[in-house]
């Protein structure tokens, strides 16, 4: 069976974030637990740079989504900007790690998140 | 006929056997040819005298994967700096050309955040054999 993005990339990735402490999900979860680590597709999501179409190759951008309990403005930042400092140390070799969205406010069901997004890049071969 | 449109998804590049499309981003194969010109009191004279071709590639780094082009290229020009390896470049099906090439040293490095890449420009040992 052909190796996936979800087993190759994502969960390898997710793996890697376990470490920082917050939950991880390699996929959207329905409820988000503050604080969190979600990895999720950036736009656009497969670019396709090399030669040849013999094997499914290409670069995945993906999305890194920091979120943190939005209760305090200056804890939250700061919460926030701990756990994004934690998840740049920890991501794998072979990742781009391109910038941080600046954090925003979001509410998810009941609950109020600070979340800021790092977008990182990554190339995926299609093994056997 | 409308013209088929051929792409670069079409390629396929070969060194010493093994192909390595999944680092290179792009691959050409260029004649610089030699010719001299004759200013003759009939006016001007053309002489094709020498060819000489060149595989320029684009390539994203592999150094540490297994089969990696890059320490492949290090090791046989570190090693055997004139030998040749054989290249067959496809550029699309039906319309294959085999060569040799010397090897260079690879660059190392790169810069923050882009991943690690490198352009080589290799030269053609002959006249590369094209099967249509």
């Amino acid at each position: 069976m052909p190796s996936t993005i979800l087993s190759a990339v994502r969960t390898p990735l997710a793996t890697a974030l376990a470490g920082v402490s917050a939950n991880v999900f390699a996929y959207v979860p329905e409820s988000i637990p503050a604080p969190a680590v979600v990895v999720v597709p950036d736009s656009p999501y497969l670019e396709f740079d090399t030669i040849g179409k013999g094997t499914f190759r290409c670069k995945i951008n993906m999305t890194i989504t920091c979120c943190v309990a939005y209760n305090s403005n200056p804890a939250s930042l700061d919460n926030i900007e701990q756990l994004i400092t934690s998840v740049v140390a920890v991501i794998p070799n072979g990742y781009e790690v391109q910038a941080v969205d600046r954090p925003t406010v979001t509410t998810v069901g009941a609950s109020t998140l600070l979340v800021a997004d790092i977008r990182v890049s990554t190339w995926y071969t299609q093994t056997a | 006929m409308p013209t088929t449109v051929i792409t670069g998804r079409d390629l396929v590049l070969t060194i010493a056997t093994v192909n390595y499309d999944a680092q290179t981003t792009s691959v050409t194969l260029t004649n610089s040819p030699t010719i001299d010109v004759y200013q003759t009191l009939d006016g001007k004279a053309y002489k094709h005298v020498d060819d000489q071709w060149e595989l320029s590639i684009d390539l994203l780094a592999d150094w540490g994967a297994a089969s990696s082009l890059f320490e492949a290229m290090w090791t046989a020009c570190e090693s055997a700096p004139n030998t040749t390896l054989a290249v067959s470049l496809t550029a699309v099906t039906g319309a294959v050309f085999a060569f040799n090439v010397l090897p260079v040293f690879p660059s190392v490095g790169g810069g923050a955040p882009g991943a690690q890449t490198d352009s080589w420009t290799l030269t053609v040992v002959g006249t590369p054999a094209e099967t249509f």
